[in-house]
This record gives structure tokens, sequence and C-alpha cells, in this order.
């Protein structure tokens, strides 16, 4: 189908390597192995033009890896990403070119300090994509108005709270008019209170048909816009399918098990 | 007791030897942070062998006296070459040089802990490496390293004190030559140190208003000068 916009192909991610050191303290002898942790393990996933897919499970299960092996922020070991036609993962593919087209939305929001917001969403329309002054101001104060911070264009980063912050994260992801924006739990290291406005935001997005790969665990939120979840564990993806399916019954285990949990805390909230 | 202030002879040397001591500095520590920067860069980015050059080249720079490399600078270098150079550019290239040994740690410090995550962000939105240094980490670092900066000037003016042994007419050697004339050792060298104290102290003061005026909210340092 020509609309996939992205490809992950059998992506494997590991870190560390794996090594045994024999030490002789006294008469002990300690061994100390340091294990390979494999984040991704053959992962593989279709994105389509407006898609919305939601990547969830326990933490430390590698989503966040492999989100950052689709931005090719993380380099995967095996596999192929693809963006449209072009192999990421080949050797002498312009990287920088690549990223420019995908827009990425960090857990910790991650804005240049010593930037404003205005200034943050302008460096990479001017240097990257080489506007002309004029325009790179007039789209990033557009793309600060889709996300609602106009009240904080010309602050810099420390004075605006969490909820605005990552806002600006996300409009400085889509100001380039990526084919696709992931998000890496963008909402997880907000207070409870300013996780409503971020959600807002991508809730205007998915409105307007943005490509998005989402690793969250904002149920009510994937309920109403993701069209597939993913749960993922262990380095690999455990169960797809859509939001009914894992509010209802999912087919896994382990899935289950998770869901319950998940759902049992957000209802006492 | 201060008599020989009104000796126009005496007024040039120390007018002399305060503006040499004044060019020399700031030649010095911008070269420094020029070439600091580049070292510290290379440090932090560079292969294996361009590290340990890197390395050496600090050693040699902060682990041996300023007065020594300066002596052999001026006089053993240009000897072992058979060369004449202009002693007063060796001097200047020595000031830079050794300034760089020190500025390069100041600089990896503050590129160090900035780049993690400001790295991550700049790449994501399709940065080069390049010009994530240069619109993302060295204006980051150059805000933090300005009190860092700030010492560096101080003690590099200090240091100029070992021209005079070199043969050339500083603010030391500005004292040492009207000691020579005029024997009251006392309000000589109160006059050369209130000379010291009073450059110092105005250029440390415009330096802590261009770091207030340049602090970016956000990017603070604990330590201050």
């Amino acid at each position: 189908m020509t609309d996939l916009v992205m490809e992950a192909k059998h992506v494997y991610k590991k870190f560390g390597k794996e090594s045994t050191k024999v030490k002789k303290i006294g008469t002990q002898t300690c061994v100390a192995t340091e294990q390979i942790v494999e984040a991704v393990k053959d992962v593989s996933i279709q994105i389509r033009k407006g898609d919305i897919k939601l990547i969830f499970g326990p933490s430390g299960s590698g989503k966040s890896t492999f989100l950052r092996c689709m931005a090719m922020l993380e380099i995967p070991d095996k596999g192929e990403i693809y963006l449209r036609d072009e192999c990421l993962t080949r050797p002498g593919v312009d990287l920088n070119k690549a990223r420019a087209k995908i827009g990425f939305v960090f857990q910790h929001i991650y804005l240049f300090r010593h930037l404003t917001a205005l200034g943050n969403v302008e460096l990479a329309l001017r240097q990257v994509l080489k506007l002309p002054k004029e325009e790179a101001y007039k789209r990033a104060l557009a793309a600060l108005a889709d996300v609602k911070v106009t009240d904080c264009v010309n602050k810099y980063p420390s004075q605006m709270s969490g909820g605005q912050a990552q806002r600006v994260g996300i409009a400085r992801a889509i100001a380039r008019d990526p084919e696709i924006i992931l998000l890496d739990e963008p909402t997880s290291a907000l207070d409870p209170e300013l996780t409503g406005e971020v959600i807002d935001t991508l809730r205007d997005l998915a409105k307007q048909g943005t490509t998005m790969v989402i690793v969250s665990h904002e149920m009510p939120f994937a309920r109403e816009v993701a069209e597939e979840m993913i749960f993922y564990d262990e380095g690999t993806v455990v169960e797809t399918g859509p939001p009914p399916l894992f509010f209802n019954a999912p087919n896994t285990d382990r899935a289950k098990k998770f869901m319950t949990r998940i759902i049992n805390r957000t209802t006492r909230e | 007791m201060f008599e020989f202030l009104f000796n126009p002879t005496f007024q040039s040397w120390i007018l002399q030897g305060l503006l040499l001591t004044v060019e020399i500095t700031m030649f010095g520590v911008l070269m420094g942070l020029g070439l600091g920067t580049l070292l510290a860069i290379g440090d932090i980015y560079g292969k294996k062998p361009i590290k340990i050059a890197i390395a050496t080249y600090v050693e040699i720079f902060r682990g041996s006296p300023l007065f020594v490399q300066l002596f052999l600078a001026v006089y053993t270098v240009p000897a072992i070459l058979n060369v004449q150079i202009d002693h007063a550019i060796l001097a200047f290239l020595v000031f830079g040089l050794n300034s760089a040994g020190y500025q390069k740690g100041y600089m990896k410090g503050a590129i160090e802990t900035i780049m993690g995550d400001q790295t991550e962000a700049s790449l994501s939105v399709g940065l080069s490496k390049i010009q994530t240094l240069r619109h993302v980490i060295l204006p980051q670092a150059y805000r933090i390293v300005i009190p860092s900066w700030t010492n560096e000037f101080c003690s590099l003016t200090k240091s100029t004190a070992t021209l005079a042994f070199v043969g050339f007419l500083d603010l030391v050697g500005a004292g040492r030559s009207i000691l020579i004339n005029n024997m009251q050792i006392m309000p000589v060298w109160i006059v050369i140190a209130i000379i010291y104290l009073a450059w110092i102290t105005g250029f440390s003061k415009i330096m802590d208003i261009i770091y207030e005026k340049e602090k970016i909210p956000g990017i603070e340092l604990s330590m201050q000068s």
C-alpha cells in the first residue's frame, strides 16, 4: 500500500556486553557477570497515514527504546526501519534529513534551555528547513497557537509549567510538518492536574489526522483515539488489537493482568 | 614618598607596562577560549589518539610553570630552530597556549553538563552534530563558563608579572625599572599592586554584569567567582 508511512522490520536492540570477570579476594572467588539487556527483540510494526497507535506495557520493558529506534535516536543492532520508501538503517543514509521528517516528543520534555518557546520551535525551521526568518517566525507562532501556548511565546523553559513546556515540546515536533510524530510517555513526568492539558493537545492532533505512535498509559485517552493498542513486554509485542479488545477481554494472560492492574489504578483515582 | 608618580618618565613606564599587561591578558584569554573550546570538543568527541594528544598538551601547559614556558619560548626555541622571531609574538602565543590548557577543562565541564538531553533533543529535530554544537551546546556552555572565565582572566593578569623576567616592560617590569632609579621599595610596589587591583576588580565587575545579563533562567551554575 502506498500510504505506509513508517515500518519497522524485525528490529533488535540490546544493551551491554556479556562478560564474566573472575576475581579472587583472599580465599574467595567472586564471579561478576554482566548481562545483556535485550530491550527490543524482533519487533515489527507498520504505520499508515493517519494511524494512531498506542504502545503500553510495564516500565523497563523496552517500549521507549523501540520508539527511539524508530526515530533513529538509537541505532538498532538488527532489523530495518523504513520511512516511506527510504530505509533508514542502511549505512550512508543522511540521518539528519530523516530525523527532520520525524517528530519526537520526550518524556522529560528536553526543551532547549537557552531558547524561548518561540526559539525552541524556530530553531529547526531556520537551520534544518532553511526557511527565511519571516516564514519561520510565522510557522513557529502557528505551531505554538495549535498547542495553545501563545502566552508562553517569549518565556524560557524554566519559566513555564510542566504542561506548558510539554506542549511547547509538541509544537517543536509538529512545526516541521513531519510525516509522523513519536511520543514517548508525554504525560508521565507531569503532575496529574497538568496531564489533562497535554492530553487535550494530543486529542486535537488526533482530530487533525496526525499520524502518531504514543507510548502511554493514559487508558481513557487510548480508548478514545487509538485505532490499535500494542501491549509490549520484555522486549516484544505480546498482543495487538483495537482498544475494545484490551478493555473487554485480552487474549493473553500477561495483557489481562496488566489491564486489570492499570484499570484498577485509574478507577481508584 | 610617592613623588616618583609625578616623574614623566616613570609615568610613561607604568602606562606602557599596564598596556602590555592588559593586551597580553586579553589576547591570552581570547586565544585560550578559542583553542580551549576546540580542545574540549576534540576531547569529548574525538577518537583515542586525539584524546591522548589533547591530554598531553594540557598536562604540559598546566603542569609546568608559566615562567619556564615563557623562558623556553623566548630564548630556547628560537635558538634550537635557529630562527629570529619577535619576542613579543612568542610571549603572546605562550599566554594563549597556556590559557587554553586551563580553559579546555572549563569548557569540557560545561559542555558535559548540558550535552546529554540537549543533544538528543537537537538531533530529534533534524539538526546535524555540528549544528547541535553551534546552536545548542556552545551557546549554553559559554554562559555557564563565564565565571570560570573571569577567574582565568584574574590569574592570567597576575601571571603577566613573569614577563618582566624575560625582558619585557610589563607592570612589574615598570616597577623594577623605577626601583633602579628610586629606592622607595614599598611605595613603588604598593602603587603597582593598586593598579593590578583596580584593573582586575574593574574587569571582573564588567564580567559579572555580562554574566547577569546573559544569564538564561534555568541555566545557572552554583559556583560563583
